[in-house]
């Protein structure tokens, strides 16, 4: 008998271990528990989108495209046509991308220079990082909200110390009227989309220096000093060696960002103008707010759902474009 | 260019002094090798020299011309480094024009540039490899010829052959050396492979703890150590203390004849090579009782380990070299030419008598 023959033998001779108990039972237990928790509210959404809103009372379930044609067209088309809610989608992805963009690109220099501390710098700077991650957006906001607030904040300060009229005596003020950062007697800063973007920058910007952290601290120091020796300036090695070599995760934490971004709620309410309000406000507004519209939020809901997909598998295109350039 | 010139160069990290005040002269088209065991301060003076260290004190002079103060991507000085630091995103291709690029020459000319390179150095039909494709002993030939592509005036190389196994060391010490005689640039290597330094070395500079043990040529380090640290470092040899005495030094009870130049009752340490002793019968001084306590054989040289009135002694035969053939366990007598001892002041013993 060989080996081989002998091992398979063996193998069939050996009961077996383990019967149909809790571990084959476990997995399956498990897919399903993660299809109840993730899958069926997101199927309960889109069936809901398609449901009707009944005048005077809640919605019933049905199967009509009235809620899309509403949100891409306007309910009265071909009547009247309106673009509004098509608008609001267009501000969610504004304020997302810039956010998402500002957040990165300024947390990028951050986050290379602290890759470049002492162990013990850096180590207090992420655990710094990561606690800040532990306020709520309603913190966050809330003391944003007071430190641009035109009575107690910023433009208080601006007044106070005679900057206001500085700004004024140099010709900037009115630069600042014309981006609607400014009120004919001092600076304003709410609301603003200026006050918007940059308070959900900083909502996300602890995450950007986390995501970043990993990727830039793996960067080959030597790399960018040969790039030195071979004659390439500071700017340069950041264009053609530091930013080649952390495109992916770059590329990767602005998509990330952005898609998180683009549920932003409580910062868009306080700080931006009503009429430039996102699409995440308006799903509230029609789930649980006064319109008490459910089928038109959740079309509002998946469609957006869609736009964050379409953006990631763009996203993921371009990056296989760059990469094969 | 009329080769480069440090002068009381010190680099100090927080209190620890790396580089304590070398003054060194690299001859133009010469190969330097810096030798040292690590932690000796080579990489950081190949740094400075590099421009990616400032010096704490000291300078620079290139022919003529102070380079303390230049940053290093002003200075033209073409670095291979230890880990060899190509660039991933880019193509072999792209790798050694890089420079040319990013100075701004035209396609054509960087294209050229890139092709006879990768010719010299035997890769041209890797041009459009990624550099995850390369071997070792390749990666580093792209990283000579992308240094080599600004037409460095200073060719420095940190460790270059490290990341290679044995075999490909041997054979890139001697490409590397051939590649740099035929283009005559001025090359300095940090090494702490002494066989890698003498092998490829117009010079050595010998250093230990931040400071310059010995500068010369290969023969000179390894003939005519300076001082114990660089005997004991560049090749191998039998070390015994002693004190001076009149003809000759005493090592415990055991007068040798010698012509140690200290005063009379200095402590000294002895060394000789291993190949430089000899298990003969040939009249002569400083003759010691011995017995063979292990042989080893190691194809071209046989090593004989003796116990000895002075201590444990090594000595090398060559083959083909003759001598007579022992085993262990033979008594013999093992002879030390006086010439062939070298003698160093020993500062420890020194301290400690104080």
């Amino acid at each position: 008998m060989t080996a081989v023959e002998r091992i398979e033998a063996d193998t069939a001779q050996r009961p077996a271990r383990e019967g149909p108990g809790l571990r084959r039972i476990l997995p399956w237990f498990l897919t399903g528990l993660i299809t109840l928790l993730c899958v069926v509210p997101f199927l309960l959404v889109i069936a809901i989108s398609f449901g009707r809103k009944i005048e005077g009372a809640a919605w019933t379930w049905d199967f009509t495209l009235a809620n899309y044609q509403r949100f891409f067209v306007g309910a009265l088309w071909p009547d009247d046509v309106t673009f509004l809610y098509l608008q609001q989608l267009g501000f969610s992805f504004w304020y997302a991308v810039i956010a998402s963009l500002l957040a990165v690109l300024t947390a990028l220099p951050f986050t290379l220079l602290l890759t470049r501390l002492s162990r013990r710098a850096q180590a207090a700077w992420l655990v710094f990082i990561l606690s800040s991650l532990s306020l709520s957006e309603v913190f966050i906001v809330m003391g944003w909200d007071i430190l641009l607030s035109n009575n107690s904040g910023l433009p208080a300060l601006f007044k106070s110390t005679g900057l206001t009229l500085w700004l004024k005596d140099v010709g900037w003020f009115q630069t600042l009227r014309d981006w609607g950062l400014a009120s004919p007697r001092n600076v304003k800063f709410k609301t603003s989309q200026f006050a918007t973007i940059l308070t959900m920058s900083y909502l996300v910007w602890p995450y950007a220096v986390i995501l970043l952290y990993p990727a830039l601290s793996r960067l080959d120091r030597s790399q960018s000093e040969a790039a030195r020796t071979m004659g390439a300036g500071g700017w340069t090695v950041a264009r053609t060696v530091i930013l080649p070599a952390i495109r992916l995760p770059l590329f990767g934490s602005t998509l990330l960002l952005f898609v998180f971004l683009l549920g932003t709620y409580v910062a868009v309410t306080v700080f931006a103008a009503p009429a430039q309000h996102t699409t995440a406000v308006a799903i509230y507004t029609n789930i649980r707010g006064a319109n008490l519209n459910a089928p038109f939020g959740a079309t509002q809901a998946v469609i957006l759902l869609i736009s964050a997909g379409l953006c990631l598998g763009l996203g993921h295109r371009l990056n296989k474009w760059a990469e094969a350039r | 260019m009329s080769g480069l010139v440090l002068k009381g160069i010190s680099k100090s990290f927080g209190g620890t002094r790396a580089v304590d005040r070398v003054n060194l002269t690299f001859a133009e088209g010469q190969l330097t090798a810096l030798l040292g065991p690590s932690g000796c301060g080579k990489t950081t003076l190949l740094r400075m020299i590099a421009g990616l260290e400032a010096p704490s004190s000291g300078s620079l002079m290139l022919g003529g011309r102070d380079i303390t103060g230049l940053p290093a991507h002003k200075r033209k000085f073409g670095m291979v480094f230890q880990s060899f630091a190509l660039f991933p995103h880019l193509s072999v291709r792209d790798n050694v024009a890089y420079s040319l690029h990013i100075s701004g020459a035209s396609r054509t000319e960087a294209a050229e540039t890139a092709k006879r390179l990768l010719d010299l150095v035997q890769l041209s039909a890797f041009g459009d490899r990624r550099i995850g494709e390369l071997s070792g002993g390749q990666r580093q030939r792209v990283a000579i010829a992308r240094a080599l592509a600004q037409e460095p005036e200073v060719f420095l190389l940190d460790e270059p052959m490290s990341a290679l196994d044995a075999k490909l060391r041997e054979e890139m010490q001697v490409e590397l050396r051939l590649l740099q005689q035929r283009l005559g640039i001025t090359t300095i290597v940090v090494t702490h492979d002494q066989r890698e330094a003498m092998t490829m070395a117009d010079s050595i500079v010998v250093m230990s703890n931040g400071v310059v043990e010995q500068v010369g040529s290969p023969q000179d380090i390894y003939h005519r150590p300076d001082n114990a640290f660089v005997a004991d470092f560049i090749g191998k040899a039998n070390f015994y203390d002693g004190v001076t005495v009149p003809g000759g030094i005493r090592i415990g009870a055991t007068r040798l004849a010698a012509s140690p130049h200290f005063v009379n009752g200095s402590p000294v340490r002895v060394a000789i090579r291993p190949e430089r002793a000899c298990l003969d019968d040939e009249p002569g001084e400083n003759r010691l009782k011995a017995k063979v306590t292990f042989v080893r054989d190691l194809g071209p040289i046989r090593e004989y380990h003796l116990e000895t009135v002075l201590g444990p002694m090594v000595v090398e035969y060559a083959l083909g070299e003759g001598g007579k053939s022992f085993v262990i366990g033979d008594e013999t007598e093992v002879r030390l030419p006086p010439e062939a001892l070298h003698v160093f002041p020993d500062p420890q013993a020194a301290v400690a008598a104080e």
